[in-house]
């Protein structure tokens, strides 16, 4: 058995299984470098080096034991921070998605304008003397034909020309038409092409068989980089955030724009800009009362299920074992399950109730039905944590109590509750960090609604931060990337010094006890 | 008699009271399976018909890729469960048992890092993965492996630190006799800790599954293929709005997906409950 440690054997298969894993990482690497994801390469490429260095020699045994632990959170949770971190102060949104270099290739490609009189042509697609890319082309009510290359036009007499009974040129010299299988093979890069008509003008497919002619209405220079408009001479620059702007009319921006640093902009947005501010302060409130109520509420019926069933009564084990069931069903199954229970014309809670509530239409009832669904969710946790705490209370004190003439009331709200507090307060504290974030009760149960959608409204009644963050990361308005990581970040210091507070607390108590 | 009703019976009463509550949903579940009209409506609480029309339905409709969903969320959950547990345990294992430089303040990291919740970087998990799919398709977003790789590296906080903890309540004398024989920490950690810890391994690594079996979000926004989706986010779109109509087979299949995590679960109560006081909370 030893010898499957030390021994060349073992050494051989060691080299052998780096040498396969680095392989496979450095084709990952060189294929992202390849498609200029510079971050990630030179994330793999330190990561490789690492490997080898970390098992071929013997620098640290401990690393050794974590490397492959440290790289998936270094990749996988500690990048995404860093990512989320930065991300927030870019303006990284619908319109703003892609790279600059990109962004003007799309600027050019969308700014074209149609020539005055708007002439379209008749057009036959196929290749000008066998090889080049062309197009024959008949203006019937002018009777003009030509044939026009990416970079040349050849005008042509109707004499020359074969044509239908539409006067539509069909065949001309040095040209051949492509086949409809071929056609179909070209669809898309025809529709890119722009054929030579003036050095002003271009004709540019619309389907097979039409072209209309189209000028550039933006002219962009490199060296200055600025985009000019030509017929109104306006002049575009860039503004600093992802745009570029008319210099005379700074909110007339082209399209698209791309991703850019703009610093505190986002998180000043929180705090400035009031179309964000007021959702986010009503979300927030309704935030903090969701999972304080939720939290209260599960803690108070798990408790009082834990001093009822504190006591060996017959058939304390069945209880037990029913009782922890919501707690050992897959979260996602039962909120779905709820949401149909709840619904409003045939859902089992108001034909229990003998109402005809719409649960989710209305604020109120959908946030009860949100925090009834949590209670039901998490009674049975603070169930057993309770059970397991106040076994954990020494007898002696509340006998002590008694004889000194304590009422059991007494006893209860002078000792018990105290210390089982002083207990638990750190896992109620973990448990509001969590519903904090309890983005999955939300999301499936209502959705954040009700919202009214009419005015463009993203933050519904019930949404918590984490749900509105993700509305505005992933939603169907604008996806704004960038103001969704500040808020991420935000919501993150908030949970964060909770939970510092709570362990700090857990810590007391480990002297404490 | 009259001491029963006095000192007993409120613990029955308040018993009772919330094993209809806990159950009623439940219940409710298990009735609409059977029920064959497939309806939301419950005409009564009591069944009268009785048919396996709903499980049927799951099977053998072809527009509803049930088992697809189950075997994508089985191969995932356990890919990660017995993933996550190989690569944390050695790194618990150095955690509890090496002395290196910086320990300490590597523990503390580690208490940070498993606080920080994976929903909060959505967005970047998203945007990273959107560009590992451009040089890499099979592992970037959209793809099952590029899933399983963000589950593991969100798995490997909160498994270390478990992990951790459950390791150092193993007594530390074994394998410091080890030690002293002259065992590598190599040999140490394989030939004597890990069969050691198996049973805290094994649990480890079905809290992960449970963990990965539940997960929504990600599987959300990572699956968006019918035929790659997990059970969750296919249970989801099927209900999605259509309770009316889709409730009987949805009641059915969340029945059969939810079994074997239960089961699971019950099975591991005591191991739960004590990884819950240390301070973690199921998802």
């Amino acid at each position: 058995m030893v010898a499957f440690f030390r021994g060349k054997l073992a050494f051989a298969f060691k080299v052998a299984f780096l040498a396969g894993i680095s392989a496979l990482l450095v084709l990952l690497l060189i294929s992202a470098i390849g498609q200029k994801q510079y971050a990630i390469g030179i994330f793999l490429i330190l990561v490789v080096i690492g490997l080898n260095f970390t098992y071929l020699t013997k620098v640290s045994i401990p690393l050794k034991f974590f490397y492959p632990g440290l790289i998936f959170l270094l990749g996988f949770v500690v990048a995404p921070i860093v990512f989320t971190l930065t991300m927030s102060t870019y303006n990284y949104k619908t319109g703003n998605y892609i790279g600059k270099s990109e962004a003007i290739t799309q600027i050019q490609k969308l700014a074209i304008e149609p020539d005055a009189s708007g002439s379209t042509f008749d057009i036959v697609v196929g290749k000008y003397k066998g090889t080049e890319s062309a197009i024959l082309a008949s203006d019937t009510v002018k009777k003009q034909y030509f044939i026009a290359t990416y970079k040349e036009r050849f005008d042509l007499n109707a004499a020359d020309l074969k044509l239908n009974q539409y006067e539509v040129a069909t065949e001309a010299p040095n040209f051949k038409a492509l086949a409809d299988t071929e056609l179909a093979g070209a669809d898309k890069l025809l529709s890119k092409s722009r054929f030579f008509y003036t050095s002003e003008f271009f004709v540019a497919l619309e389907g097979f068989d039409v072209g209309a002619l189209y000028r550039q209405k933006l002219n962009f220079l490199s060296d200055k980089d600025e985009f000019q408009n030509i017929s109104t001479g306006a002049v575009y620059k860039d503004n600093g955030k992802g745009n570029y702007a008319n210099i005379d009319n700074l909110s007339e921006k082209l399209e698209p724009g791309w991703r850019a640093p703009i610093w505190f902009e986002n998180y000043s947005k929180l705090l400035l800009d009031p179309k964000v501010r007021e959702p986010l302060i009503r979300v927030f409130i309704w935030t903090v009362v969701f999972a304080v109520s939720s939290v209260l509420t599960s803690f108070a019926f798990g408790l009082l299920l834990a001093l009822a069933l504190n006591k060996p009564i017959r058939g304390r084990r069945i209880y037990r074992s029913i009782l922890i069931l919501p707690y050992a069903m897959p979260s996602v199954m039962s909120i779905l399950i709820w949401g149909g229970m709840f619904n409003t014309e045939f859902g089992a809670i108001n034909q229990l109730l003998g109402t005809n509530i719409a649960w989710f239409q209305s604020v109120t009832f959908a946030r009860v039905a949100v925090i009834v669904v949590n209670l039901w969710l998490g009674f049975p946790y603070f169930y057993l944590v309770s059970s397991g705490a106040l076994q954990a209370i020494p007898s002696e004190l509340n006998e002590a109590a008694a004889i000194d003439g304590a009422t059991p009331r007494q006893i209860f709200s002078k000792i018990t509750l105290p210390l089982l507090l002083r207990i638990l307060s750190p896992l109620l504290i973990a448990s509001f960090a969590f519903n904090f974030n309890n983005f999955n009760l939300i999301y499936l149960l209502t959705g954040g609604g009700p919202k009214s959608t009419l005015d463009g409204d993203i933050a519904g009644a019930t949404d918590i931060l984490i749900s509105y963050t993700y509305q505005i990361a992933f939603g169907s308005f604008t996806q704004d990337l960038g103001l969704a990581s500040a808020i991420s970040v935000v919501i993150f210091l908030l949970v964060a010094s909770i939970s510092l507070y709570g362990i700090r607390k857990s810590k007391v108590l480990e002297s404490f006890v | 008699m009259i001491k029963w009703l006095r000192e007993d019976l409120w613990r029955h009463a308040v018993g009772v009271f919330m094993i209809f509550f806990a159950l009623f949903p439940l219940y409710l579940v298990v009735i609409s399976s059977v029920n064959p009209s497939g309806s939301l409506q419950v005409t009564s609480f009591i069944p009268k018909e009785f048919s396996w029309k709903n499980y049927q339905m799951l099977f053998k409709d072809p527009t509803i890729p049930y088992l697809t969903w189950m075997k994508n969320s089985l191969v995932i959950s356990i890919s990660v469960a017995l993933l996550s547990v190989v690569i944390s345990a050695s790194s618990a294992f150095a955690f509890s048992r090496l002395k290196f430089k910086g320990k300490k303040s590597g523990i503390q990291l580690l208490l940070l890092i498993q606080m920080f919740p994976a929903i909060l970087a959505l967005s970047a998990v998203y945007v990273i993965m959107e560009r590992v799919a451009v040089f890499a398709p099979h592992f970037g977003l959209g793809t099952q492996p590029g899933l399983l790789l963000v589950y593991l590296g969100g798995a490997m906080g909160v498994n270390i630190w478990l992990l951790k903890g459950f390791v150092d309540s193993i007594p530390a004398e074994l394998d410091e006799a080890a030690k002293i024989d002259g065992a590598s920490a190599m040999q140490t950690y394989w030939l004597i800790f890990v069969p050691l810890a198996a049973p805290v391994l094994a649990v480890v690594s079905l809290l992960s599954f449970i963990g990965t079996f539940n997960e929504f979000i990600l599987a959300r926004l990572f699956l968006v293929d019918m035929g790659s989706r997990t059970i969750a986010v296919g249970l989801q779109g099927f209900i999605g709005g259509q309770y009316s109509q889709n409730w009987g087979p949805f009641a059915a299949g969340s029945l059969i997906a939810s079994v074997p995590i239960v089961a699971i679960f019950l099975s591991l109560q005591k191991y739960i409950i004590s990884g819950l006081t240390a301070g973690s909370v199921k998802g």
